[in-house]
């Protein structure tokens, strides 16, 4: 790869690494880090005036946010078919797992507010691993081009 | 990015409309920018940190933590993806190896800047506004001028 590509790429990094902590301190700002605060995110709570969320709020948070994570998820994994992870079986388990997890951290609070409320553990469950496995990509991405 | 992989982007019927689209639209994204930051937080430093943190002379709340957030959520995601797309551009329409090192590290340093000083200005102190806001428009201008020098490359110059 080009010097000036792999600077580029490296950036890229550095800012994928701010998204990811922008979105944790979001996350935790506006539903919390427990399955408690994501099923009164959801269902609401009248003690604290919050209201349930329907059908086409979850919508329209979830919009923008399904276009953003394929295009992310895409750009990300692909900068690992220029490197030795292209051939193997990691390459493969990561981008089956980054999309499941990027899926059903979307699409889980869905299931919350149809009353199922283990799907609360899923969105907390889905979004960590989602977090911790894009850090993981980012780390293979980094070492890669400092092996270079 | 097929285009980093074409020998002469001049002779290449498809791919030289679908670059001079895409370096118009980036252009338009950041004049659009401009308009977009002024309004909703400020480009000058005081009207920034009445934004940030109101002002009860005037009756201006300040801006709310979750707001701020997906303030700067959205403002990473966009520069991310906008400063990639245009840096593979540019590296690839105006080769001067070194030059080109220097302009990508100074446009993604400051880009950089931009958001962590902003972030820093609002949880702990105010004084990184000026860093802010010096940031912004270095980043602005050499993305603005990058996407220029693109644009004539692409159209002007002899070879590429």
């Amino acid at each position: 790869m080009q010097q000036a590509y792999r600077y580029a790429v490296l950036y890229f990094l550095a800012f994928s690494l701010l998204l990811l902590v922008s979105s944790l301190l979001l996350f935790d700002d506006k539903i919390g880090l427990s399955v408690h605060g994501v099923l009164e995110y959801y269902l609401g709570n009248e003690d604290k005036f919050l209201v349930e969320k329907s059908w086409g709020t979850i919508l329209k948070i979830i919009l923008p946010h399904i276009f953003a994570f394929g295009l992310f998820f895409m750009v990300v994994l692909h900068f690992l078919l220029f490197t030795k992870h292209r051939t193997t079986q990691l390459f493969i388990k990561l981008t089956y797992a980054i999309f499941i997890m990027g899926f059903l951290e979307l699409f889980s609070p869905y299931f919350i507010i149809m009353g199922l409320e283990f799907f609360a553990y899923v969105k907390l469950v889905s979004f960590i691993s989602l977090e911790l496995l894009l850090l993981y990509t980012l780390w293979l991405l980094l070492s890669s081009i400092y092996q270079h | 990015m097929r285009f980093t992989l074409i020998k002469d982007l001049k002779e290449d019927m498809a791919m030289k409309p679908l670059l001079n689209g895409l370096l118009l639209f980036i252009l338009l994204y950041f004049i659009a920018d401009f308009f977009v930051v002024n309004a909703s937080l400020g480009l000058l430093h005081e009207d920034i940190k009445m934004t940030l943190f109101g002002n009860a002379d005037e009756f201006v709340d300040p801006m709310d933590k979750s707001v701020f957030l997906e303030y700067i959520h959205g403002q990473i995601f966009f520069i991310m993806m906008i400063l990639l797309t245009l840096s593979t551009v540019y590296v690839r329409l105006c080769s001067i190896k070194r030059y080109s090192i220097i302009v990508i590290n100074t446009l993604m340093l400051s880009a950089l800047l931009t958001l962590i000083s902003l972030f820093l200005s609002y949880f702990y102190t105010p004084n990184l506004l000026n860093l802010y806001v010096v940031s912004f428009f270095i980043w602005h201008i050499l993305a603005f001028i990058m996407a220029l020098h693109s644009l004539w490359n692409l159209n002007f110059a002899t070879s590429i």
